[in-house]
């Protein structure tokens, strides 16, 4: 056998472990209550409660943003952001979020959120009539 | 019905030029497919020419539709759909470019236009593989025209082939403003996202088209070679092409990360987003490529690799086109994606290419030629096939975690309950493999320089080989320790990847100047390495040392129980005028400017020594940008301080909620319980923290927002504010304005006490009102007399010749005198006024004065010159009503302020040398090797001349 035979097998094994380690680095989109039961930092899939209040008083402090979500499976819980407000937030569709659970809320350590397209809203921008 | 005001000619040329340009790159592919077979017949030449006429008519079909929707959008003909979506009347024309390319039409294009360029350069100079390699391109740009073709198939109900950018507005939706035949007059453009306004968008999108475009060319020869069978000759004329994509794509990538990192908020070059992975993995695969094609030209081994790697990198660069047009990435990245039913036609784009590719290799596996003997272990070949297979090995990993979305979308398929899998921490998934591709990389590409090709005499050169490696070893040992030092590595994986990274450069530039003695062929490749190996300096230091200074944790109160982690303190409140320390730095924001849709804020740093001297000091703009009904913040720009050695950088993060958001200003403004107050010029009034004292009046007043225009009545009320309780004082002039019979009115907010003052139409009435209705008594006076009115007593003073009167402005002409009159009260007080009588035009005027704490209101009537007299109005009011009105609102939300995130970027500038110099590597490389072929060439032409 070749010598890069066997250094090419090596790597495909070493690949092969990696591909199987990394198992443990992806989970499925998990939900508040499974967050809950758990403790572990998941990622939540959900949408914005725009009916619920959401705070964000940079005057009291720039870095905490609260609003209320609700996951995949209807559950709405607080979540807490430790960051400032992102801009378009209101307009979001569909919310990403990464954290944990704490004391009944979720502090997001990260966060992502989906916008609608512009080139979905078929509405014409008619002239305003000044 | 007939439409008025529609430009369809330009539409109807350009869709016939989509429809005859598809047809025309089907032609090419024919005529240089049968080109191809027969080469070796006479019917060569004849199927070239109908090759080359196909894809000359092509090309200039492409330039055509290009120009045509350039020439729409230039001229806003908002009837089509693609003008309407991406153009707008307050458009700046440096930006048409940029909404040109903004839409997926646009950008598809752009790269057909990059795949026509290289096409017409490789008829011009490929020779021989002309037929086979534009023939490829041609097939190519069959797949891409038929995204732009907009058709729909009479069998198929509901499939569209493509998205025609020429389509009509009324063409793409059904809305009732269509049934007026003058709706063209009535539209407006949706224009270009403002994310989008900024220089990078106009040139980044061409280079890394160009880039993806160019990695056609390697993937068109290998195809070539093994549809000829010639399975060495390509690798020649392949090499430079593939240098000069590798340099081309390489750059457009980093102008993306540089993009990221200089105008956008993102905080960094490179965030692993999978937009960026699937353009980076082509280019791993395509330095890979290049590197088999050295070793397959210098030595007859690597052959297969060779075309595995160039076949592969432009077949990922089709993945990469289908997982982000897809619309499949939606949840895992922060691009936006558009759906646009084109998934199925880029299915059939991608798997066209690679079953294309996987069969034409296999079938030919048994032909490529391979040195039986197999390489030797001293040998350069062997260990930069160990190198590609590393840098295979790593875009395969990152492909793989990039492409989870897809393995979901596979498994609901079957599966349609399936939520999906996701990576929950993507930035350090990544990094943690990519450790160890890197310091692999950076070992193998500092070891192998001092390796030869086709090594037979190991015994000879392994002393000299050891010798080189051990003191590069030394030195690059000596600079890790010393890097140690000023880079926070403290784990020792990323003192090995340190390590290895300045292992590269030492043994690259010992390489570069004592090894090869600055030889041109070896130069790039030296350059390159060295490039890489700086670059890894760069990230380690720049992103183990990467710093948040926007922190102060005495200032900042404390989160909710429990939560003092400090990585998450990023952002500081700063007020403005008011220093903040944080990070050793002295920050102000102090000035604020708009101009059109941008506002820009000042914000100062300083760094002072013990003595508090200020030993560093400079100022940053970031700026946000209003969207166009300056509602709403549409993007935040940041702003980067940049040392050789270190970057600030810093971007406004939040503001109050009022600056951003018009809406809740004014439901903000709404809530505001405003009370009214009055005062006489001089009085103070008294509040909970403060107190105001009405000053003066003001007839020529002044406000950041008022912009005077003639026949403006303008008023404003001076007022001292001054706390009570700390050391502040502030003078606010709030006013008002009567235009066209229209009130406008202009607070002014006093921040530090959380007050907001406004005048009301009230104080104008009472400034400017109509007092006929008074009853006035007439006096005559002589000078020195003096009268009682009301037990007030009045005396007549003298003239003044030299008018002082508030609301005497002077005019040519005029005749003006006042008189000096001293009221005193029947208290005692005593009060000097100066009521003005004047004559302008032969007009007599008069100019009141009042005495408003006694209520009196005074009108110098006229003079008799006779006697010396005057005549002198006095009427008594009610006190409170000749005092001035003003209303003060009270808890009112703080504005000035922003929110601000700061980050220190150290050695920075290590990533961006480095990766330049690696690209400039590989741009000297490719002029090297072009050089070399012309040379070949015109000696094979001397050649043949002399014979």
């Amino acid at each position: 056998m070749k010598k890069s035979h066997i250094i090419a097998i090596g790597m495909i094994a070493i690949a092969i472990g990696l591909l199987i380690s990394l198992n443990g680095e992806i989970d499925n989109y998990s939900s508040f209550s499974e967050a809950e039961l758990t403790g572990d930092k998941v990622t939540v899939s959900g949408h914005l409660s725009k009916d619920k209040t959401m705070n964000y008083d940079p005057a009291v402090d720039p870095n905490y943003f609260s609003f209320f979500i609700k996951d995949k499976s209807g559950d709405e819980r607080k979540v807490v952001l430790l960051a400032a407000k992102p801009q378009d937030f209101e307009k979001s569709e569909e919310i990403v979020l990464t954290g944990k659970m704490q004391n009944g809320e979720f502090i997001a350590s990260d966060m992502l959120m989906k916008c609608p397209s512009k080139y979905k809203d078929e509405e014409v921008y008619i002239k305003s009539k000044a | 019905m007939e439409y008025i005001g529609e430009h369809l000619l330009p539409g109807q040329i350009g869709r016939f030029a989509i429809v005859l340009s598809f047809v025309a790159s089907l032609l090419a592919v024919v005529a240089y497919y049968f080109a191809t077979q027969r080469r070796n017949t006479e019917e060569y030449t004849s199927w070239r020419k109908i090759g080359r006429a196909g894809f000359i008519l092509h090309g200039i079909c492409v330039f055509w539709i290009i120009g045509t929707i350039f020439y729409i959008m230039t001229n806003q003909f908002y009837e089509y759909q693609y003008v309407q979506a991406h153009v707008s009347e307050d458009l700046d024309f440096k930006y048409i470019f940029s909404s040109f390319w903004e839409g997926q039409e646009g950008s598809f294009l752009l790269w057909m236009f990059w795949h026509v360029v290289l096409g017409f350069i490789l008829i011009k100079t490929a020779k021989k593989w002309e037929a086979p390699v534009v023939a490829v391109v041609a097939s190519v740009q069959v797949f891409c025209g038929s995204m732009i073709l907009g058709l729909y198939p009479p069998f198929l109900e509901d499939f569209r082939i493509g998205v025609n950018p020429l389509l009509l507005l009324r063409e793409t939706m059904d809305i009732p403003l269509f049934a007026q035949a003058d709706y063209v007059s009535l539209i407006k453009g949706k224009g270009l996202n403002p994310l989008l306004q900024n220089y990078w968008m106009t040139i980044h999108p061409p280079t890394l088209f160009l880039g993806f475009a160019s990695t056609v060319v390697p993937f068109a020869y290998a195809v070539a070679g093994l549809w000829t069978k010639e399975h060495k000759a390509w690798l020649k004329p392949a090499l430079p092409w593939a240098l000069f994509s590798g340099a081309i794509l390489g750059l457009g990538i980093l102008m993306g990360g540089a993009w990221a990192y200089e105008a956008l908020s993102f905080g960094g070059y490179w965030a692993w987003d999978p937009v960026e992975n699937m353009s980076l993995v082509p280019w791993i695969i395509l330095i890979a490529g290049i590197h088999s094609n050295l070793v397959a030209r210098s030595t007859g081994y690597s052959i297969r690799t060779a075309y595995l790697f160039y076949m592969l990198t432009f077949v990922l660069i089709v993945y990469s086109t289908f997982l982000t047009r897809s619309g499949l990435l939606g949840e895992t990245s922060v691009h936006a994606f558009v759906e646009m039913g084109l998934e199925a036609q880029l299915t059939m784009f991608l798997f066209f290419y690679l079953i294309g590719s996987l069969f034409l290799f296999f079938k030919n596996y048994k032909n490529i030629p391979a040195p039986k003997k197999e390489e030797a272990t001293g040998s350069k070949e062997f260990w930069i096939f160990i190198g590609s297979l590393v840098l295979f090995f790593s875009a395969i990993l990152i492909t793989w975690s990039t492409s989870l979305p897809v393995f979901n979308k596979i498994r609901q398929v079957f599966d349609p309950g399936f939520e999906g899998h996701v990576i929950t921490d993507p930035v350090s998934h990544y990094n943690k493999y990519q450790l160890w591709i890197g310091i692999f990389v950076g070992l193998l590409s500092g070891v192998s320089q001092y390796l030869r090709f086709r090594e037979f005499n190991w015994k000879s050169h392994a002393p000299r080989f050891t010798k080189r490696v051990l003191v590069s070893t030394g030195i690059a040992v000596a600079l890790t320790v010393l890097c140690v030092q000023w880079i926070d590595a403290k784990a020792w994986q990323y003192q090995l990847l340190l390590f290895c990274g300045l292992f590269t450069v030492i043994t690259n530039l010992d390489v570069l100047f004592f090894y090869t003695k600055m030889n041109l062929k070896a130069a790039g490749a030296s350059f390159a390495h060295i490039g890489f190996g700086l670059m890894i300096v760069g990230i380690l230091a720049s992103g183990l040392n990467k710093e948040f200074i926007s922190t102060n944790s005495f200032a900042q109160r404390g989160l909710i129980e429990g939560f003092t982690e400090e990585q998450y303190k990023k952002n500081v409140l700063l007020l403005k005028d008011t220093p903040l320390f944080m990070s050793g730095y002295e920050v102000t924001y102090t000035d604020d400017t708009i101009v059109k849709f941008n506002r820009t804020y000042e914000v100062n740093y300083k760094k002072r020594d013990k003595s508090g001297k200020v030993i560093e000091e400079f100022n940053l703009y970031p700026n946000i940008l209003y969207d166009k009904s300056f509602t709403k913040v549409a993007a935040s720009n940041p702003s980067t301080k940049r040392y050789l050695n270190k970057d600030i950088f810093t971007h406004i993060s939040s503001l109050p909620q009022a600056e951003m958001d018009i809406e809740f200003a004014k439901a903000q403004e709404d809530s505001l319980k405003y009370k009214a107050y009055s005062s006489f010029v001089g009085d103070t009034v008294f509040m909970k923290d403060y107190f105001v004292v009405l000053e003066s009046v003001d007839r020529s007043p002044s406000h950041p927002e008022y912009q005077p225009q003639e026949k403006d009545l303008a008023i404003g009320l001076k007022l001292h504010f001054q706390s009570t309780k700390k050391d502040f004082s502030y003078d606010a002039m709030p006013m008002v304005v009567v235009r066209d019979n229209v009130l406008f009115g202009f607070a002014e907010e006093v921040s530090e006490l959380e007050a907001k003052v406004r005048l009301t139409g009230e104080t104008i009435t009472r400034l400017l009102g109509d007092d006929t209705k008074l009853d006035f008594n007439t006096f005559t006076l002589k000078k020195g007399q003096s009268i009682n009115y009301n037990g007030n007593k009045v005396l007549f003073a003298g003239f003044n010749p030299k008018v002082n009167h508030p609301d005497y402005e002077a005019k040519e002409g005029d005749i003006a005198v006042s008189a000096l009159l001293t009221v005193t009260g029947k208290a005692g007080d005593a009060h000097q006024i100066e009521p003005v009588y004047l004559i302008r035009g032969n007009q007599p005027y008069n100019l009141k004065s009042e005495v408003g704490p006694l209520g009196l209101q005074f009108r110098f009537a006229g003079i008799n010159p006779a006697d010396e007299t005057i005549k002198l109005m006095v009427a008594e009011k009610s006190k409170t009503a000749m005092q001035l009105p003003f209303e003060i609102a009270g808890d009112v939300a703080r504005t000035d302020f922003i929110v601000l995130e700061a980050i220190l970027f150290p050695g920075i500038n290590f990533f961006w040398l480095g990766s330049l110099l690696m690209l400039g590597g590989m741009a000297l490389s490719m002029l090297y090797r072009r050089r070399e072929k012309l040379q070949t060439i015109a000696h094979e032409g001397a050649e043949e001349a002399i014979a």
